[in-house]
């Protein structure tokens, strides 16, 4: 059995203008040990998904309206606040976009990397003080000792970044969500904290559910990649399938919109034509269909399901897998199908 | 840290300087209607002799930037003339009066603070509830409130008619500080004197909790398993009161000087009071001394309230991003 | 006492000019003027307000044409006196025999004349300076700003009492203190606007664009700058009848006869166990008027997205 299985949730949030169906039937799994990367464009339910499995969906606008997370047997949908709040940080622990802002400025950084501590292992001041010097060096900050007094603002962003990944590690959860760590630091820092986040991978074991944008860091990272479009799951594969033999246009689309450094004849750029939809208001049949230089009637009617096309690779597409599917738009010198 | 203490107050001297020279301008004759060695003979003959004296000794014929030194000078030295009614030392006059307006103060700050930041933490943490509908209207309302007539109102409910209604056993004390002076006498005053303050504080406090509430470090404290309570009480309080208590702070200035009106309406013998009756018999002396301390006390207070707020936020305790 | 206004932070960014003419609730409105307004009509509390003022504004403004004829002459002195409210005198009688009512209608004169006045005053010098305080920055700037922290060094209401001592207690003196106690908040006010606005990027792209100085500051920055005023001195109208309340209780501002609900308390103080009523209506004017003005200055700070810092 899986360590985390999500079936078919659907999170909604409801405003002024309508209900904002933010995820809408994701279904996936994540084993110990290994890195699931969620990826697609703003808006597209990625940062909700992690949200709903930490339940942090913000009610009485915001609910979990159908589906089922299970981590390690145990329903998580169904557990009492008390119980929520036992597993967040300890078992499964999230790092944020944006270091500076998600580290309070009125705390020492050691505080707070001890805080998990104090709450979930009973420690007490000196000894979470201790474990917090201990967590730095591991994140590879270095005079631990000194930086633990320090304050957020004192810290660099690469290093606020690795004092937030120490923070969620203090408990040694079996799950890390890491949401877009990466996008808010230069590149250099990033290459860093990626590598940063392997390590301890390896060395804790733990899983790790890395939401992106970028697929740059999918390809670094990723075991299984989750794509996801309009709050739908378009495609879910194993890394090296996705980017080998992808299945999906919207995907295709999304490699072909990175600009490559290594093909010479560089051709011109292809981008996705039109923008994301309304959550409110999602395109009838298959949400991608107005942007997706393959639609037919088919796809303006009937909202294409999940399907499993062999060796765990998983498209929502009508015509995905079809011996004449061909993907049009190539990058010179790049793998077609 | 100490490179912005000595900034702030190179900042403050010349401001205090400004003031009195403001003040001293007030003095020259024929600013203010009145003939100052009038004032000063009062009732006494004036006499061309008399009069060449006083202006002797006052330095009345000597050039104005001179005068201004001298009024310099006798200020650091703690002399603030005397007053032409009572012929008593303007240092003496103040200081009988200033601990009553001081503890008149330090009443209100209680009222306020334990008030004020309550009904804000509350009424930020139940939005939208009844409690903060009550809180946000009755707010607007306290601030709208003319203080005097509140003063007025306590006055003839919590006082007059109370004592009607009860036959004289229970009722609040309306005017004085009482003799000896007790506890009863301050509670009045001191509602009265809070209220549009502690309406202030409620404000800012809720406003602040809000704030503070809808960031990310929020979300974090969540993330990290923490209960409710901690992340209110512990996360977002301690960011939200880092303004708060700097208003007060400064409110602390403010009632000092402001209380004028509620001392008025209870009889209460501050100094607020003290300067006005001042004014009305052309005191000057005892007006321009009650002035210049209160504003010199009130300049103190800030920088003190400045330097809290640095040593409160850490982001300006110490300095910026080490690698 | 200050004017009643809340401390906050930034400004509101302007938008896109929208090509539609006016906008009714089908087209929503995309300039910074229309969505405040759309905005504004939504705030019931500050809709409240609004009518209310109109409402005492209009009664006040057309006082001669129905108080006397209804009620009475304000400063006549032919009642009974002490009299409780009735149907002819809904507010009572005072010690000399004046109806309370109309002398609580025509004092609302008075006070709103001071308010506007004194606020108007402060507005036209605080601009002024803070635009200069702002536009120029250094020496003008430095020279400004101390000004103005000379003037918040003194305590408010002390500083208008002694002001009134000098020139003298009168309707006049009343609104031209108040007017000059109050330009040193509003000039701050609109020069950290200006400051805040001339950071933003758009300014720089405006600049790029080889507009001129002046063009960028009429055309950009002050249209930008402005919102936090208008927010700031619809609150300090209130600030200002609470001020002549004080002042006119005090005997500083204006002078009996002249009705003002400010006096008309002064008078009351003595006579609260025999006519309580005389304290409560002339009160209760105040706190509705300045209520009035508070909740639409609230719901233009919502409305404008404006944030400021005290």
């Amino acid at each position: 059995m899986a360590l985390l299985e999500v079936k078919n949730l659907k999170t909604q949030f409801t405003t002024r203008d309508g209900v904002v169906r933010a995820v809408d039937g994701a279904t996936f799994s994540l084993e110990s040990g290994k890195t699931l990367a969620i990826v697609g464009e703003s808006g597209s339910g990625k940062s909700v998904t992690a949200l709903s499995i930490m339940r942090l969906i913000a009610g009485p606008q915001g609910k979990i309206a159908e589906g089922e997370i299970t981590l390690a047997g145990v329903n998580i949908l169904g557990m009492s606040d008390a119980q929520v709040r036992a597993m967040r940080g300890d078992r499964i622990a999230m790092i944020f976009q944006d270091p500076m802002t998600s580290l309070n400025p009125v705390f020492r950084v050691g505080h707070q990397i001890g805080e998990s501590l104090r709450v979930h292992k009973g420690m007490n001041k000196r000894d979470a003080d201790a474990k917090a010097i201990e967590l730095l060096d591991l994140v590879g900050i270095p005079h631990a000792a000194e930086r633990v007094r320090d304050y957020p603002h004192q810290f660099s962003g690469g290093m606020r970044q690795r004092a937030m990944i120490a923070m969620a590690l203090a408990c040694e959860p079996d799950i890390l969500i890491a949401d877009e760590p990466t996008t808010a630091l230069d590149v250099t820092i990033q290459a860093q904290i990626l590598e940063l986040m392997m390590e301890l991978q390896k060395r804790t074991g733990a899983a790790i559910i890395m939401i992106t944008h970028d697929l740059g860091v999918v390809a670094e990272m990723a075991d299984d990649v989750l794509v996801m479009y309009a709050g739908k799951q378009i495609e879910y594969a194993p890394a090296d399938d996705l980017f080998y033999d992808p299945l999906h246009p919207y995907t295709w689309g999304l490699l072909d919109s990175l600009p490559r450094h290594d093909i010479v004849d560089k051709g011109t750029l292809c981008p996705i034509e039109g923008q994301p939809p309304s959550l409110i208001d999602v395109p009838s049949g298959c949400a991608f269909h107005p942007r997706c230089p393959y639609a037919q009637s088919r796809c303006t009617a009937e909202s294409p399901q999940l399907r499993d096309l062999g060796d765990g690779h998983r498209v929502a597409c009508h015509f995905a897998g079809e011996p004449d599917f061909l993907r049009r738009c190539m990058t010179p010198g790049g793998e077609g199908v | 840290m100490a490179k912005y203490i000595l900034r702030r107050i190179a900042q403050m001297i010349p401001v205090f300087l400004g003031v009195t020279l403001a003040l001293f301008v007030l003095r020259i004759p024929g600013v203010i209607p009145g003939d100052p060695i009038q004032l000063i003979v009062g009732e006494r003959e004036l006499t061309p002799a008399l009069r060449a004296e006083i202006e002797e000794e006052n330095h009345l014929n000597d050039p104005l930037v001179a005068q201004y030194y001298y009024y310099i000078r006798d200020l650091v030295h703690g002399d603030l003339g005397t007053s032409y009614q009572k012929n008593r030392e303007v240092v003496d006059i103040l200081f009988d009066k200033f601990p009553n307006t001081f503890r008149l103060a330090l009443a209100a700050i209680v009222v306020e603070i334990i008030i004020g930041i309550l009904a804000g933490i509350i009424s930020a943490v139940k939005q939208y509830s009844f409690w903060d509908v009550l809180v946000t209207v009755g707010t607007s309302v306290f601030v709208s409130v003319p203080v005097f007539w509140l003063g007025l109102l306590l006055q003839m409910f919590l006082g007059i008619k109370l004592k009607q209604w009860t036959g004289g056993s229970v009722f609040l004390p309306i005017s004085g500080m009482g003799n000896p002076p007790d506890f009863v006498h301050i509670i009045l005053p001191a509602i009265t004197l809070a209220s549009v303050s502690t309406a202030y504080v409620a404000r800012i406090m809720r406003s602040q909790m809000l704030e503070s509430m809808g960031q990310d470090y929020i979300r974090t404290a969540r993330a990290k398993g923490l209960t409710d309570r901690a992340v209110i009480f512990k996360h977002a309080l301690k960011n939200a009161l880092i303004p708060v208590v700097t208003y007060i702070g400064i409110d602390v200035g403010a009632l000092m000087g402001g209380a004028i009106l509620t001392e008025s309406v209870f009889s209460w013998p501050g100094v607020g009071r003290e300067i006005f009756l001042a004014v009305s018999q052309r005191d000057w002396p005892v007006v321009m001394g009650g002035v210049i301390v209160i504003v010199f006390i009130v300049m103190i207070v800030n920088l003190l309230v400045d330097i809290s707020y640095a040593a409160l936020d850490p982001r300006i305790r110490y300095g910026g991003a080490s690698e | 006492m200050h004017p009643p206004t809340e401390p906050s932070e930034g400004t509101a960014p302007i938008q896109v000019e929208s090509t539609q003419p006016g906008g009714a609730a089908a087209r929503p409105s995309r300039t910074l003027w229309g969505d405040a307004i759309i905005r504004l009509r939504k705030n019931k509390l500050a809709i409240a307000g609004l009518i209310w003022l109109v409402i005492v504004v209009t009664a006040v403004l057309s006082a001669d044409l129905w108080v006397p004829k209804y009620f009475a002459n304000p400063i006549s002195t032919e009642f009974a006196s002490l009299e409780s409210p009735s149907a002819a005198h809904p507010f009572g009688t005072d010690r000399i025999g004046r109806d309370a009512f109309s002398r609580v209608v025509y004092g609302g004169r008075v006070s709103l004349a001071v308010g506007v006045l004194a606020v108007s005053i402060s507005v036209v010098i605080g601009l002024l300076l803070g635009t200069l305080a702002a536009y120029y920055g250094g020496f003008w700037d430095a020279m400004i700003m101390r000004t103005a922290d000379i003037f918040f060094a003194f305590p408010y209401t002390l500083f208008a009492i002694v002001l009134l001592a000098i020139l003298g207690p009168s309707f006049w003196n009343v609104f031209i203190a108040i007017g000059i106690l109050g330009w040193p908040s509003i000039a701050r006010v609109l020069r950290s606007s200006i400051l805040s606005v001339k950071e933003n990027e758009y300014v720089d792209a405006a600049h790029a664009m080889g507009a001129s100085n002046w063009r960028i500051m009429t055309r950009h920055i002050l249209p930008n700058a402005i919102a936090p005023i208008i927010v700031y001195g619809t609150m300090s109208v209130g600030g200002a009848i609470l001020t002549e309340a004080a002042l006119s209780f005090l005997g500083m501002g204006v002078q009996a006869p002249t009705p003002s609900w400010g006096v008309m308390l002064s008078e009351a103080k003595s006579l609260m166990v025999a006519a309580p009523w005389l304290t409560v209506y002339p009160g209760f004017a105040i706190l509705t008027t300045v209520l009035a003005f508070v909740l639409i200055g609230d719901g233009l700070r919502d409305a404008l997205d404006v944030k400021m810092k005290d």
